[in-house]
């Protein structure tokens, strides 16, 4: 009983990542309807960046904040390319991060190299009801659950919030009341690069990156967002734990090789699904 | 009549370079042919079908893995090489039947997925040689003439793409190829007007699964080495670079979008294996390359080059 409850919380601390970086694809994509396939890179750059700064003496926290910002900053110039020219389609867009995810790698490759990177997280372990769990794992459930509610309130409660849902639900009404759309998506944006960053420097003290980690990192978020149809952040929470749960179940109950396979079977099979249930004329209609 | 004649030109270029080429430069001659090849598909499935296929790089894996492992197991090459594209084509069709459901980023997530689990499979798999590769294929002979030159394995390449080609331009002038390019415009307008949508939009996953297939068992024969590494998510992505470069849905696009991407890369890489030139200067460059040629066409270029400076050539005759 202590072993399941040992892979339900370190699933959850692993889903917790996947649902950040599937977070920062639902922001991005409700108020631009572009796909952001930078959004890997997002989280890869925060965590090579944390390394060097902790490597260079910057305290545990000063470091993570610096690269969640740099993240955001790095959010915000992938906005201003992709959707910064008017009239680009979200199917450009999406060409175009994914064009601006290959630069990044070399951007990461010139100043970090290719070798693996890592750091110290939280060290130890904390036993819960009989299961041992290492307390990073804890760590990162505890800073995803208040980012997803302080999301929620955000998008919900504050006037900024309102605005982005706004251009969410109908661009041209959101306009004739004044809003900027672009200003919003660029902000949207920045917003992805800061909770992509913030997964990057969660995830690395328990698993390694590399320049170019951000085709698992994102393939995974895409896969926890997906359930949500890409809108719906509490969905997306639910799809990343769901997620890091069932790989971790299923690794420790012997299909230890094939949790890849199974997070993507899983993904497809629920995307086939959606697609079965939505008429072809109402998907055309659909941008992107 | 002037088309027919920049045709017989290419043609008479591609088969009068190969000899003046010296060994480094035939290799990526070679390489170009096949990678033109996959692209010719490729652009065929983004620009008529309407899909972002970032998994083309697995059909190239199967065909290639297809050639491989039948020869080493004995079959006649040119026997492997033949089932190579079958292989490729009847694994995109089986997959298609479901993933074709899905849309846009959908599909694009769907494809590459698809091509995770194939390299993961791949690596795990024994039977194909596992992370190490699969090794001793042996070359390809024709007739009972085997080709051991590069040289020979060069005309090859750009044989098969000719035959792409061919292939591509009777599809498209056709009946059915009229239909694809109603689907290309409007989906719902093509059903209406009596398009089998799903069944088109199969069989051109197919088509370009097929060429893909093929270009990858002459690859296989090529190199004699086949490994997971060799087939990244980021040789896909490279694909789409190419097909959106040289414009989506024409076939000289495709060609000429798989020459410039190759070109520039490789001018790059000279440069970036200078003396002096640190080690990791290669592999940035060609990142940055493909990214800013992407990132580049689409904003400013957004039907690729060929439609571009076919319009513009014609604009100026107009005048």
């Amino acid at each position: 009983m202590s072993q399941l409850l040992e892979y339900l919380l370190t699933g959850a601390g692993i889903g917790a990542g996947f649902a950040l970086v599937g977070s920062g694809l639902v922001v991005i994509y409700r108020v631009t309807h572009v796909v952001n396939f930078a959004q890997g890179a997002f989280a890869v750059i925060a965590a090579l960046l944390t390394s060097t700064l902790l490597a260079s003496g910057l305290p545990h926290g000063a470091a993570e904040l610096v690269a969640v910002a740099a993240a955001a900053a790095t959010g915000l110039l992938v906005g201003i390319v992709a959707i910064g020219k008017p009239g680009t389609s979200p199917r450009a867009a999406l060409i175009v991060t994914l064009g601006l995810g290959v630069f990044a790698y070399a951007v990461e490759v010139l100043i970090w190299g290719d070798q693996p990177r890592s750091f110290p997280g939280l060290a130890g372990s904390v036993t819960v009801a009989g299961a041992r769990v290492p307390t990073h794992y804890l760590l990162v459930i505890g800073v995803t659950l208040p980012v997803f509610a302080l999301l929620a309130v955000f998008f919900a409660r504050t006037d900024l919030g309102k605005a982005l849902s706004a251009c969410a639900d109908n661009r041209y009404a959101a306009r004739v009341v004044g809003i900027n759309v672009t200003r919003m998506g660029l902000l949207s944006f920045g917003l992805g690069g800061a909770l992509g960053g913030l997964a990057g420097v969660l995830v690395t003290p328990v698993q390694q990156v590399t320049f170019d980690s951000d085709v698992t990192l994102i393939v995974n978020g895409f896969a926890a967002a997906v359930l949500g149809g890409l809108t719906r952040p509490a969905v997306t929470l639910a799809g990343g734990l769901g997620l890091g749960v069932a790989q971790t179940v299923i690794a420790g109950y012997g299909g230890g090789a094939y949790q890849l396979e199974l997070a993507l079977g899983l993904m497809l099979a629920v995307m086939v699904i959606q697609a079965a249930r939505t008429p072809a004329a109402q998907q055309e209609a659909m941008p992107g | 009549m002037r088309r027919r004649l920049l045709v017989a030109a290419a043609a008479g270029v591609v088969l009068a370079l190969p000899p003046l080429l010296s060994s480094g430069h035939l290799a990526v001659f070679t390489l170009l042919g096949l990678a033109a090849t996959v692209t010719v598909g490729l652009s065929l499935l983004m620009g008529y079908a309407g899909q972002v296929s970032l998994g083309q790089a697995s059909f190239y894996a199967i065909g290639a893995y297809t050639a491989g492992l039948l020869s080493t197991h004995g079959v006649p090459t040119l026997a492997a090489l033949a089932v190579a594209p079958v292989v490729a084509a009847l694994f995109a069709t089986v997959v298609g039947v479901s993933l074709l459901r899905l849309r846009g980023h959908h599909l694009a997530f769907a494809t590459l997925a698809t091509q995770l689990i194939l390299l993961s499979l791949l690596a795990r798999g024994e039977w194909a040689g596992g992370a190490i590769g699969l090794q001793g294929i042996p070359r390809l002979s024709i007739g009972g003439y085997e080709l051991v030159d590069d040289i020979g394995y060069a005309y090859l390449a750009w044989a098969v793409l000719g035959l792409t080609v061919v292939v591509t331009a009777n599809v498209m002038a056709s009946r059915p190829g009229r239909g694809l390019r109603a689907l290309a415009t409007s989906e719902v307008a093509a059903a209406a007007s009596g398009v089998p949508v799903g069944r088109y939009r199969l069989a051109v996953f197919a088509l370009s699964a097929a060429f893909a297939g093929l270009a990858g068992g002459v690859y296989a024969f090529y190199l004699g080495y086949l490994a997971p590494g060799s087939f990244p998510i980021l040789l896909s992505i490279e694909y789409v670079v190419m097909a959106v470069v040289g414009g989506l849905g024409t076939v000289w696009g495709a060609v000429a979008g798989a020459t410039t991407v190759i070109l520039l890369v490789q001018l790059l890489t000279t440069i970036g294996t200078q003396p002096g030139m640190p080690s990791y200067a290669p592999s940035v460059l060609s990142y940055a390359v493909y990214a800013i040629v992407l990132v580049l066409v689409v904003l400013f270029l957004p039907r690729g080059i060929v439609p571009s400076a076919h319009s513009h050539l014609s604009l100026k005759k107009e005048r």
